[in-house]
C-alpha cells in the first residue's frame, strides 16, 4: 500500500499490522488481521486451507465468511512460526431424510434410507488479542483466546481450544482436541497443567508495548 | 551450564510473624533448633539461602497487597474460599451439591457428547470405535454443553441431528493414540461413562464398591472391596459407635464441617475423654469396640506379596507404575501397569482470597467458568515497585561473572504508585553464604517520582517531552558511575548502579594465618546446586505520603479533608544477578 519507505523490512498497513517481507502468507483473500499484529520473517500462516466442504443446503451463508485464518489484534507472531488451520474428515447425512428419522428405533432406517455424505474439509483458525506465538512453533488450534502467550518450538494440535490467560511453555506438545481452561500454565509432551498464572501476571501478557519495538521506526522498550 | 535469566524475589511479611509465633508458643528454644537462623531473626538480616527463606520469597506477580493493613499478603497466608467448581476439560460448571455426594471428580457427564478422561496419566477423548464405521469424527470437538457457536452450523448440525451411531465406544488418546480396548474398555453408549467405567470394574452390583453418598450407611450384609467404599464402611461404623457411647457426639456429625469448626473438638474431646481416660461415670453399653468384620470395613493386611514379588520380576521396570500415574492413581491404588484405570478429570475450582489479618477480600474472580474479569484484584504490582535488573556492559561470551572483577549492574525501580516515593537500599557487604562476593550499592537512598495517569494518549505525548528532557539531561553528563548518585532517571523510575565483586568458587582451606582456635571446620564439599549463583539479599523500605484511605477518615475530620498520611512499608528481598563462571 504505502511506499513511503520502499526498503523497510516490514510492510506496514493502514490497520497498522507490520508484516514482514520475509513473511509468507498464502491464501490472503482467507485471512483476517483485526490490525496491529506484527508478523515477522519467515512465518507461514495458511490462509490457502479454507473450508472445501460447502453443503448445497446453505443459502445463508455469505461468501466472505469463508475466512481459513483469523486474528485479533496486537497479535504477535514470531520468526519462523506457522499458522495452520486444522482439518477432518467429516462424515454427515443429507438433512431432510436425518430429519424424517424415527426416534423409535434409529438403527433400522439408518442403513436403509440415509445417503452417508463423505468429505475432508478444513475449519478456521482463530486467534484473539495479544496472542503472542514464539519461533518455530506450528499452531493448529480451532481457538486461541485473547491474552495467550505460546512459547517457542511449541505444537498446538488440531481442533485445540486454548481459552484466555494461558502461557504454553517452550517446548511444549499440545495434543489434539485438548480444552486448556483461562489461567493455566501448560508445559510437557504431551501438554498438561501445571500452574496457574497469578493474580499479578495478567498484564505481562499486554502486548502493545512490544509492537512498538518492531517495524521500520522501532521504538525502544520503555523501562 | 544453563542461560540465567536475572530475577528478584520479595519476601513476604509472613514470614516474620510465623517464626516470631513459633518462638513464643512453642517448646523447642531457638538456640536448640536453628541456631544460625534465629541469630539472623535477632539482628534482622537475611539469607536467602536459608532453607525457611524458600517459602516466603515469591516473584512480585504473585502477591497480593491488603490495602486495608497496607502490607503484602502472598499465596501461603492468604485465606482461600470457592467460587466456583468446574471441569477444566469441558468447563462444565459443577455445584456445590453434587461436589459433597460425588467428590471432586467429575461423574456427571450426562451433559458431555465428548466425554474426556485420564487413564495411566493420558489424556482421553471419547470417539466411536474406529473399526464400526467411519464415525470417527461425529463427536464434536465441543462439548454441547459449552454453547461455543460452531464455525459453520450446516457443517456441524449433523452432529446434534443425527442419531448416535452403533458402538462400541473406546476412549482415545490423542496424543500417543493409544485407545481403551487395549485394557478392554468399550462403552455401548457415548454417555454415563462413569458408571459404564464402575460397572465394567466391579460389575452389576456396585453398591459394594461405589459411594453413593455421604450419609447413606453401607448395607450390613454387603463387603466392601474398595478402598473408597472400605472408608465408607469404617465412617459409618466409629460413626454409629460413637452415636451409641455418647448421643449427639457422633463424628458422624464431622464430615460435614471438618475438624476445623469448634463443635467438632469440643465432640472429639468428650470421645477420648469419655472413653479413654475414664474419668466420666459411663455406663456399660457406652464401650466402643473396634472394626472387626470385613463389612464393617475392617481388613486383614495381605503381608504375601509373593505375587507382587514375582510379577515385578517378569515385568519389570517398565511393568510398575511411574510416581505421576501413582500420585494421580491414588484410589486406584495401581502398582503396576497393568492396574491402571481410566479415572475422571480431578476438578477446578476459581478461588477469592482473603486477607489473614483484617479478613477482607483482596482477590475475587467473577463466578462464571467463561468470564476472565475478576471483582476485585489488589495485586502488589499497583502497590510496590518493580525491580529489574540488567547488566551494564553486557559481558562477552558466555554471560558468566569473573570471579574477582569487579561488574556493575543496573538495578531499575519502577513506581506504580501515583505519589512520589523514597527509596532506602540495604546489603549486606557481602553475600551470605560459602562463596562470598561484595555488593555495593552506589546510590542506596533515592526518590522516584509518582505514576502518571494511564492515559495512552497523554502517555505517549508525555513520552516525547520525556525524551527531550532527557536528552537534556544527558549533555549534564548524568551516565556516571559514581556514589551516592542515581544512574538514570525517568518520568516514574530510577535506575541505580550495584557493584559486585562475585567470590572465586574454589574450595580450599582458609590460609592457616587465619584461622583462629575453635572455629568451626571449613566446609569443603563440591559446589552444590546453584551455589554458583550470585544473589544479594536486599532490603528495601518505601517512605511515601498518599491521601488518607477512607477508614481513617472519621479520625482525621479535625484535620483539612486532603491531609495527607505518611506511609511506610519495609521488605527484604533475594536479587539473582548472574552465575559466577567456575574458573
Ligand atoms: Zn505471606
Ligand atoms: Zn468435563
Ligand atoms: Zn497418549
Ligand atoms: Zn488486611
Amino acid at each position: 500500500m504505502s511506499r513511503k519507505q520502499v526498503k523497510g523490512e516490514y510492510i506496514e498497513t493502514d490497520t497498522g499490522n507490520k508484516v514482514a517481507r520475509k513473511a509468507v502468507l498464502v491464501g490472503t483473500q482467507h485471512i483476517m488481521l483485526g490490525g496491529k499484529t506484527v508478523i515477522q520473517a519467515e512465518v507461514m500462516i495458511r490462509g490457502d486451507l479454507a473450508r472445501t466442504a460447502q453443503p448445497s443446503s446453505t443459502p445463508s451463508a455469505a461468501p466472505s465468511s469463508n475466512t481459513a485464518v483469523a486474528i485479533g489484534r496486537y497479535c504477535f507472531l514470531s520468526k519462523g512460526c506457522c499458522l495452520r488451520p486444522p482439518g477432518r474428515i467429516y462424515k454427515g447425512f443429507v438433512h431432510s431424510i436425518t430429519q424424517s428419522l424415527s426416534p423409535v428405533n434409529p438403527l433400522a432406517p439408518h442403513a436403509a434410507t440415509i445417503t452417508v455424505v463423505q468429505s475432508f474439509t478444513y475449519l478456521p483458525l482463530r486467534l484473539g488479542d495479544h496472542v503472542f506465538v514464539g519461533e518455530g512453533t506450528v499452531v493448529q488450534a480451532a481457538t486461541v483466546g485473547s491474552h495467550v502467550h505460546i512459547g517457542q518450538n511449541v505444537v498446538v494440535g488440531e481442533f485445540a481450544i486454548i481459552k484466555d490467560y494461558v502461557r504454553v511453555l517452550d517446548g511444549t506438545v499440545v495434543p489434539p482436541n485438548m480444552v486448556i481452561p483461562s489461567f493455566s500454565v501448560v508445559a510437557g509432551q504431551p501438554a498438561r497443567v501445571v500452574g496457574e498464572v497469578p493474580e499479578g501476571g495478567h498484564e505481562a501478557f499486554e502486548l502493545r508495548e512490544l509492537y512498538k519495538t518492531i517495524g521500520n521506526n522501532p521504538q525502544p522498550l520503555p523501562v | 551450564m544453563a542461560s540465567f535469566t536475572p530475577y528478584t524475589y520479595i519476601q513476604c511479611p509472613c514470614h516474620d510473624s510465623t517464626s516470631q509465633s513459633r518462638t513464643a508458643d512453642d517448646a523447642p528454644p531457638p538456640t536448640t533448633t536453628l541456631p544460625e537462623l534465629s541469630e539472623n531473626d535477632d539482628d534482622h538480616a537475611f539469607d536467602p539461602r536459608a532453607h525457611r527463606s524458600t517459602f516466603s520469597l515469591y516473584p512480585l506477580e504473585h502477591l497480593l497487597y491488603c490495602d486495608v493493613c497496607h502490607q503484602i499478603r502472598c499465596p501461603r497466608c492468604v485465606t482461600e474460599e470457592l467460587v466456583t467448581i468446574y471441569c477444566p476439560n469441558c468447563l462444565f460448571e459443577v455445584g456445590t451439591s453434587s461436589l459433597k455426594t460425588e467428590g471432586n471428580r467429575l461423574t456427571s457427564d450426562y451433559l458431555h457428547l465428548n466425554k474426556s478422561l485420564t487413564a495411566a496419566n493420558r489424556t482421553l477423548t471419547l470417539d466411536a470405535h474406529v473399526a464400526v464405521s467411519n464415525a470417527r469424527y461425529v463427536s464434536a470437538p465441543w462439548p454441547s454443553k459449552l454453547s461455543k457457536p460452531p464455525p459453520d452450523p450446516t457443517l456441524l448440525s449433523a452432529d446434534s441431528a443425527t442419531p448416535i451411531p452403533p458402538g462400541p465406544w473406546v476412549l482415545t488418546c490423542s496424543y500417543c493414540h493409544w485407545n481403551s480396548s487395549e485394557i478392554g474398555v468399550k462403552f455401548d453408549k457415548p454417555q454415563g461413562i462413569f458408571g459404564q467405567l464402575q460397572k465394567l470394574r466391579y460389575g452389576e452390583d456396585q453398591s459394594k464398591h461405589v459411594v453413593s453418598g455421604d450419609t447413606s450407611p453401607t448395607k450390613t450384609d454387603s463387603v466392601p472391596e474398595t478402598n473408597k467404599a472400605r472408608f465408607a464402611a469404617l465412617k459409618s461404623f466409629y460413626g454409629s459407635q460413637t452415636v451409641g457411647a455418647n448421643p449427639g457426639a457422633g463424628l458422624s456429625g464431622l464430615g460435614d464441617y471438618g475438624l476445623n469448626s469448634p463443635g467438632a473438638l469440643t465432640r472429639i474431646m468428650s470421645i477420648y475423654s469419655g472413653n479413654i481416660n475414664g474419668l466420666k461415670p459411663k455406663t456399660k453399653s457406652s464401650v466402643m469396640r473396634e472394626a472387626d468384620s470385613p463389612n464393617e470395613g475392617f481388613q486383614l493386611s495381605d503381608l504375601d506379596e509373593g505375587a507382587a514379588i514375582s510379577q515385578l520380576r517378569r515385568d519389570g521396570w517398565d511393568g510398575t507404575v511411574t510416581g505421576d500415574q501413582a500420585k494421580t492413581q491414588v484410589e486406584e491404588g495401581a502398582q503396576f501397569a497393568d492396574q491402571l484405570w481410566p479415572i475422571p478429570y480431578l476438578l477446578r475450582a476459581k478461588r477469592s482470597k482473603r486477607c489473614p489479618v483484617c479478613r477482607h477480600i483482596i482477590s475475587k474472580p467473577e463466578s462464571k467458568v467463561s468470564n476472565t474479569r475478576w471483582r476485585i484484584r489488589l495485586i502488589a504490582n499497583n502497590s510496590i515497585p518493580s525491580i529489574s535488573i540488567k547488566p551494564l556492559n553486557p559481558p562477552p561470551g558466555s554471560g558468566l561473572l569473573k570471579p574477582l572483577q569487579p561488574a556493575h549492574f543496573l538495578l531499575t525501580f519502577k513506581n506504580p504508585l501515583f505519589d512520589d516515593v523514597k527509596v532506602t537500599l540495604a546489603t549486606p557487604a557481602t553475600t551470605p553464604g560459602r562463596f562470598a562476593s561484595r555488593v555495593t550499592v552506589l546510590c542506596p537512598e533515592f526518590q522516584i517520582d509518582a505514576n502518571p495517569d494511564n492515559d495512552m494518549y497523554l502517555d505517549d505525548v508525555l513520552k516525547d517531552g520525556e525524551k527531550e528532557r532527557q536528552r537534556r539531561r544527558g549533555d549534564e553528563g548524568i551516565h556516571q558511575a559514581e556514589a551516592g548518585k542515581i544512574w538514570e532517571r525517568g518520568r516514574n523510575w530510577v535506575s541505580i548502579i550495584v557493584e559486585v565483586i562475585p567470590s572465586s568458587l574454589r574450595i580450599e582451606p582458609p590460609p592457616a594465618i587465619l584461622v583462629k582456635d575453635g572455629d568451626p571446620e571449613p566446609d569443603l564439599s563440591p559446589l552444590r546446586e546453584d551455589e554458583d549463583v550470585l544473589e544479594i539479599p536486599m532490603f528495601v523500605r518505601l517512605e511515601w505520603e498518599s491521601e488518607a484511605s477512607h477508614d481513617q477518615v472519621g479520625a482525621a475530620t479535625s484535620r483539612e479533608k486532603d491531609a495527607k498520611e505518611k506511609r511506610e512499608l519495609a521488605y527484604w528481598c533475594a536479587i539473582g544477578i548472574g552465575r559466577i563462571s567456575q574458573e
